[in-house]
C-alpha cells in the first residue's frame, strides 16, 4: 500500500511537468499567432520597461506594445478603457496594490497562475490567494542624494530629515496623484508622523514631480540636493557614473510590492500568459537586475551596490490599507500642496 | 402616346440626375460639419446635465465642478494666467511689429524669420526649454547668474505663476505680431507726417497716431493670446503641476483621473467655453473696426520712419526677445538631446547620441509616435481642405439658400478651445454606438475639427479670387458643377490648397490639447509621448523627440512658403 501510495507520488512528480509543459508550448504556440500585446506598464522606468519588452520579443518574436506612465496615469486610461467596453491593455502593471483590489472587486482579471510562480523567492509568492494577480516587481523608497553637493555624513538619515530647515528649496519628491511609489510612500509617512509630516514639508518647498524617477532627474540636473526616491531608478543612475546616493532610512525603507494581472477580455491572451510567465523567468530577473530591481528570481543575485533585501528594515501598509488611504492621501496632498 | 409619356418622363429626370450628384455632395457636406461640428458641442452640454450612470437630468455635476475652493482656484488662475501672459506677449509683439512694419531698423526680414521660428515652436516644447533655463536651482541663466555675482542663488524660477505666463507669452506674442504688422502696413505716412509738421518727433508720432490707429489690431491680438493661454494644456502640465498650483486645463485632465467623471468634466469646461465665444465675438467687433481705419489711411505712400542711432537700440531688442523665445531654448534643447545629463553641461565627455538612438530605435512606441502624428496630421489636413473648399464654393456661389450657415460652421470651432473640443468628442463619440475610443478616427476627426476654420478662411479667399466665368464655361459645354470643381478650380487653386493643407498639418502634428484626452495607447502622437516622457522628467529625451519633430517640419516651411509665395504667418492668421 506504501509502495503504490509512493508509486502515485512519483507518477505525479514525473508527469506534471509534463504536462504542463505541453500545456505551456500550446500557449506559446498560440500566442505567436496573436503576434502582440499592450503592457500597461508603471514598475520600471521607461528604460527598464522597454528593455524587458524587447527581452520578451527578442525571446518569442511576439511584439509587446510598452505604455509606461506612471501607476494612477495607467490606472486611468485602463479605467476609460473599461468604461468604453474597450479591452486594448492585455497585461496591467500598476505600483497601486489598490487598483488590483478594486479591479478583482470588479471582475476585471483573468485568472491565470504562472507556471513558474513556485520558482520565484518564496516571500514575492502567493500575493493573491486567488491568483489573479501575481507579484512581478517589488522596490523600496529611500532617502537619495546628489553626492557632488551633500556629504554622506550630511544627508539626511531618517524620514523626518526631510523636514529640516537646512534642506529648505532642495528637496525633491513625485505626486501621489501619479506615481503609485509616492502615493504609498506618502501613506506609510502619514501612518508613521500623521499628516502633520506634510505640512511641514510644504514648508520646506520640495520640488513636485510626478513620477518618482523624476527625483533622479532632479538630483542629477542639480536641481535639488536630497530626496525621497526609488533606489532602482537611483541605483541605475549612479552606477553610470551619475552623482547620487542611497540612504537605507533608520525608520525604514518603504517596502513596495507591485503585482501584474491579464485583463479579462484579453485579445492577445495566450501572448499575455506567456508574458507573464516571461516576468517571472530568469531572463526577466536578469533585466531587472540590470536595471536595479530586486531580482524575482533567488538564481540572479542583487545588483551590486543595493542591499539584499533581507538585510533592509522594511516598512509596508497593508493591502486594504493601500486601497482606502491612497485615494484619501490623493486628496489631501492636494489640500496642502495646491494640486 | 407611349412616346408623348417618355418624353414627358424623360425632361424631369435628366433635370433631377443634374439636380442629383451635385444636391447629395452638398448635403453629405452638411451632414458631415454636423457630426464634426455641432454634435459634440451638443453631446458636452447635455452631458453636463446628465447622472453618471442613468443619464437623468442633474444639476450635480455643476455642484460637483464648482464644489471645491481648489477648482474655483483653478478656474481664477487660468483667467489671470491668460491676462498676464497676453500683457506680456504684448511687450514682446507690438514694439517687434512697429519696429519691422514702420522703421528703418536693421535686420527687419531677420526678425521676421526669428518671429516665424517663434511661431513654428510648440508651446511645450518651449516649456521643457525654459525649465532647463530658468530650473531654480540648476536652470543655465540661474548658473550664470551665480557665476557672474557669486550670489547663493539665482532669481529665476520657471516653476511660478510669472514663469509659467512668460514661457506661454513666449509662444504666443507672434499672433500679436502677425495682426499688428498687418494693420501698421496699412497705416499711410501722410498721417505721420502730419503729427511731424506739427512739431511732434517720431517717438511722440508713434505713441500719438500710428499706435493709436493699430489699437484695434493689438487689441484683436491680446484676446487670442489670452484664449490660447486658458486653453493650453502642455505647458501648465509641465510648469504648474511642481509650481503647485491648477488651472483649468490641468484640472480638466484630473477629472478625467481616478474615477472617471466626463460629467463633471462637462460642466467644468462651460467657463472655458463661455469666455472664448464672449471674447471671440468682442474681437470680431473690434476688428471690424479696424477694418474703416485702416481704409481711410488707404492710398497715402508709406516711408519708414528713420529712428537714427536708436534703430540699434530697437534692433537690440528684437534680439533680446529672440534671444528668450529662440535662440536660448534652442541651444539648451541641443545640449540636452546631445548629453548624458543635462546639469553637467557642455563638457565633453557628457556628450552623447544616446538618446536619439533610444528614441529612434530601442523605444517601442516612440518612432511610431512620429509617425502618428503626422499620418493622422496629413489625413486631417486632407479631408479639411476639400471639405473646406466645397463649403467656401457654395457660400461663395451662393448653391443653395443660407449657405452662410455651413460658412459659419466651418469658423465655428475657432471657438472652442481644443480641451473642451476633446471633451465634447470624447462624451459623443467615443461610447457606443460609434465606439470610437482608443481609435485613430476619433484623433483625426478632431483635428479635422479644431483646423476647419484654417482651411474655411483659405479657402474662401482662395475662391473668391476665382472668376465665376470659367466655371460657368464648364457647365455651357454641359459639365456639371463637380466637373468644374474638378476641372478647373481645384488645378486652379492648387498652390493655395497646398498652402492650406501645410498650414493644418503643420499645427496637427504638434497638437496637445485635444489629443491628450483622445489618444489610446496604439494612437499614441508625439506630442503625448513626449508629455508622457516628461513625468520622468527626461528632459534629454524629450529635447531630441522635440528637435526630430522640429527638423522634420522645417522643409514642409519651406515648401509652404514657396506654395504660397509670401510670408507664412500673415495667412493663419487672416480669421
Amino acid at each position: 500500500m506504501k509502495g503504490l501510495g509512493s508509486l502515485i507520488v512519483a507518477a505525479a512528480i514525473a508527469f506534471a511537468p509534463v504536462a504542463a509543459r505541453a500545456d505551456l508550448k500550446a500557449i506559446t504556440e498560440a500566442a505567436k499567432k496573436e503576434g502582440e500585446l499592450t503592457w500597461y506598464i508603471a514598475h520600471y522606468t521607461s528604460e527598464g520597461a522597454e528593455d524587458i519588452g524587447r527581452g520578451f520579443t527578442e525571446m518569442y518574436g511576439i511584439k509587446v506594445n510598452v505604455v509606461r506612465t506612471t501607476a494612477q496615469v495607467a490606472y486611468q486610461r485602463l479605467l476609460q478603457d473599461i468604461k468604453n467596453n474597450q479591452t486594448i491593455c492585455d497585461v496591467f502593471s500598476s505600483t497601486d496594490v489598490g487598483h488590483y483590489v478594486r479591479l478583482k472587486a470588479e471582475g476585471r482579471f483573468d485568472k491565470y497562475i504562472p507556471e513558474a510562480s513556485s520558482k520565484i523567492v518564496p516571500t514575492f509568492q502567493n500575493f493573491d490567494p486567488d491568483g489573479f494577480y501575481h507579484t512581478t516587481s517589488a522596490g523600496l523608497v529611500v532617502l537619495t542624494y546628489n553626492t557632488s553637493k551633500v556629504k554622506p555624513e550630511d544627508a539626511p538619515k531618517k524620514w523626518e530629515d526631510l523636514l529640516d530647515i537646512k534642506w529648505k528649496g532642495k528637496v525633491s519628491i513625485g505626486h501621489p496623484g501619479f506615481s503609485g511609489y509616492v502615493g504609498t510612500w506618502v501613506l506609510t509617512m502619514k501612518k508613521l508622523y500623521g499628516w502633520q509630516y506634510f505640512e511641514k514639508l510644504e514648508k520646506n518647498k520640495p520640488q513636485i514631480g510626478r513620477s518618482i524617477n523624476d527625483t533622479v532627474t532632479a538630483l542629477n540636473a542639480g536641481e535639488r540636493q536630497v530626496a525621497a526616491g526609488a533606489d532602482g531608478s537611483t541605483l541605475f543612475s549612479a552606477a553610470r557614473g551619475n552623482p547620487l546616493a542611497v540612504t537605507y532610512p533608520t525608520d525604514g525603507s518603504v517596502l513596495i510590492i507591485a503585482p501584474s494581472g491579464i485583463m479579462k477580455g484579453s485579445k492577445h491572451p495566450n501572448a499575455a500568459k506567456l508574458f507573464m510567465e516571461f516576468l517571472y523567468s530568469v531572463e526577466a530577473a536578469k533585466i531587472n537586475a540590470k536595471h536595479f530591481g530586486i531580482p524575482l528570481r533567488p538564481e540572479v543575485p542583487a545588483p551590486p551596490g543595493a542591499k539584499p533585501i533581507s538585510e533592509v528594515k522594511t516598512i509596508r501598509p497593508t493591502v486594504t490599507e493601500i486601497d482606502k488611504g491612497i485615494p484619501e492621501v490623493i486628496e489631501q496632498w492636494r489640500d496642502t500642496f495646491g494640486n | 402616346m407611349a412616346v408623348a409619356a417618355s418624353a414627358i418622363d424623360i425632361a424631369p429626370a435628366r433635370r433631377q440626375r443634374v439636380f442629383d450628384s451635385t444636391w447629395i455632395l452638398w448635403i453629405a457636406i452638411i451632414a458631415v460639419l454636423l457630426f464634426l461640428v455641432v454634435s459634440p458641442f451638443v453631446y458636452l452640454v447635455i452631458t453636463s446635465f446628465q447622472a453618471e450612470r442613468t443619464g437623468d437630468f442633474t444639476l450635480a455635476n455643476y455642484a460637483t465642478a464648482y464644489g471645491r475652493a481648489r477648482y474655483i482656484d483653478a478656474l481664477l488662475n487660468s483667467l489671470k494666467l491668460g491676462a498676464v501672459s497676453a500683457l506680456l506677449a504684448g511687450v514682446f509683439a507690438v514694439p517687434l511689429a512697429w519696429a519691422v512694419a514702420r522703421t528703418d531698423m536693421p535686420g527687419r526680414g531677420f526678425t521676421r524669420m526669428l518671429v516665424l521660428a517663434t511661431f513654428i515652436t510648440p508651446p511645450y516644447t518651449g516649456a521643457v526649454a525654459w525649465i532647463l533655463l530658468a530650473g531654480p536651482n540648476a536652470g543655465w541663466l540661474n548658473r550664470f547668474y551665480m557665476l557672474v555675482t557669486g550670489a547663493e542663488a539665482g532669481p529665476f524660477n520657471i516653476y511660478s505663476f510669472t514663469g509659467l505666463a512668460v514661457v506661454i507669452a513666449l509662444y504666443s506674442f507672434p499672433y500679436i505680431f502677425i495682426f499688428t504688422t498687418a494693420a501698421l502696413e496699412l497705416v499711410s505716412s501722410e498721417m505721420e507726417d502730419a503729427a511731424n509738421i506739427l512739431g511732434a518727433g517720431p517717438w511722440r508720432t508713434m505713441r500719438k497716431v500710428t499706435l493709436p490707429l493699430a489699437l484695434p489690431a493689438i487689441l484683436g491680438g491680446l484676446i487670442i493670446c489670452f484664449l490660447e493661454a486658458i486653453a493650453l494644456f502642455g505647458s501648465p502640465a509641465m510648469i504648474a503641476i511642481p509650481a503647485r498650483f491648477n488651472v483649468v486645463t490641468t484640472q480638466l485632465f484630473q477629472f478625467f483621473g481616478n474615477p472617471v467623471r466626463v460629467e463633471v468634466a462637462a460642466a467644468y469646461a462651460m467657463p472655458l467655453l463661455g469666455v472664448t465665444i464672449l471674447l471671440v465675438l468682442v474681437q470680431r467687433l473690434i476688428v471690424r473696426r479696424k477694418g474703416f481705419v485702416a481704409l481711410t489711411g488707404k492710398g497715402g505712400e508709406r516711408r519708414p520712419t528713420l529712428l537714427g542711432r536708436w534703430r540699434w537700440a530697437m534692433f537690440g531688442y528684437a534680439m533680446f526677445v529672440a534671444a528668450l523665445a529662440v535662440f536660448l531654448p534652442y541651444i539648451f534643447l541641443v545640449q540636452s538631446a546631445f548629453a548624458k545629463a543635462w546639469g553637467r553641461g557642455f563638457l565633453l565627455d557628457n556628450i552623447t547620441i544616446a538618446n536619439f538612438r533610444f528614441i529612434l530605435f530601442e523605444h517601442a512606441t516612440a518612432a511610431q509616435s512620429v509617425i502618428n502624428s503626422f499620418l493622422y496630421a496629413g489625413v486631417s489636413a486632407t479631408v479639411a481642405v476639400f471639405l473646406t473648399l466645397g463649403v467656401a464654393y457654395i457660400v461663395a456661389r451662393r448653391l443653395i439658400p443660407f449657405g452662410g450657415v455651413l460658412g459659419f460652421l466651418c469658423v465655428a470651432p475657432f471657438v472652442i478651445p481644443g480641451v473642451v473640443l476633446a471633451i465634447g468628442f470624447y462624451a459623443a463619440y467615443a461610447p457606443p454606438p460609434l465606439a470610437l475610443y482608443g481609435t485613430a478616427l476619433i484623433l483625426i476627426l478632431a483635428f479635422t475639427t479644431r483646423f476647419l476654420p484654417v482651411g474655411y478662411v483659405n479657402a474662401s479667399a482662395a475662391i473668391r479670387s476665382l472668376n465665376p466665368e470659367m466655371e460657368e464655361a464648364v457647365r455651357v459645354l454641359g459639365g456639371s458643377r463637380l466637373t468644374a470643381l474638378r476641372k478647373v478650380v481645384a488645378p486652379l487653386l492648387k498652390r493655395n490648397l497646398l498652402g492650406a493643407w501645410l498650414l493644418i498639418f503643420i499645427p496637427a502634428t504638434r497638437e496637445l490639447s485635444a489629443a491628450i484626452f483622445l489618444y489610446g495607447p496604439n494612437t499614441k502622437v508625439a506630442s503625448v509621448m513626449i508629455f508622457d516622457m516628461s513625468e520622468e522628467g527626461n528632459f534629454e529625451r524629450l529635447a531630441a523627440l522635440a528637435l526630430i519633430l522640429q527638423v522634420l517640419t522645417l522643409p514642409l516651411l519651406w515648401i509652404g512658403q514657396k506654395a504660397l509665395g509670401r510670408d507664412f504667418m500673415l495667412r493663419r492668421n487672416a480669421t
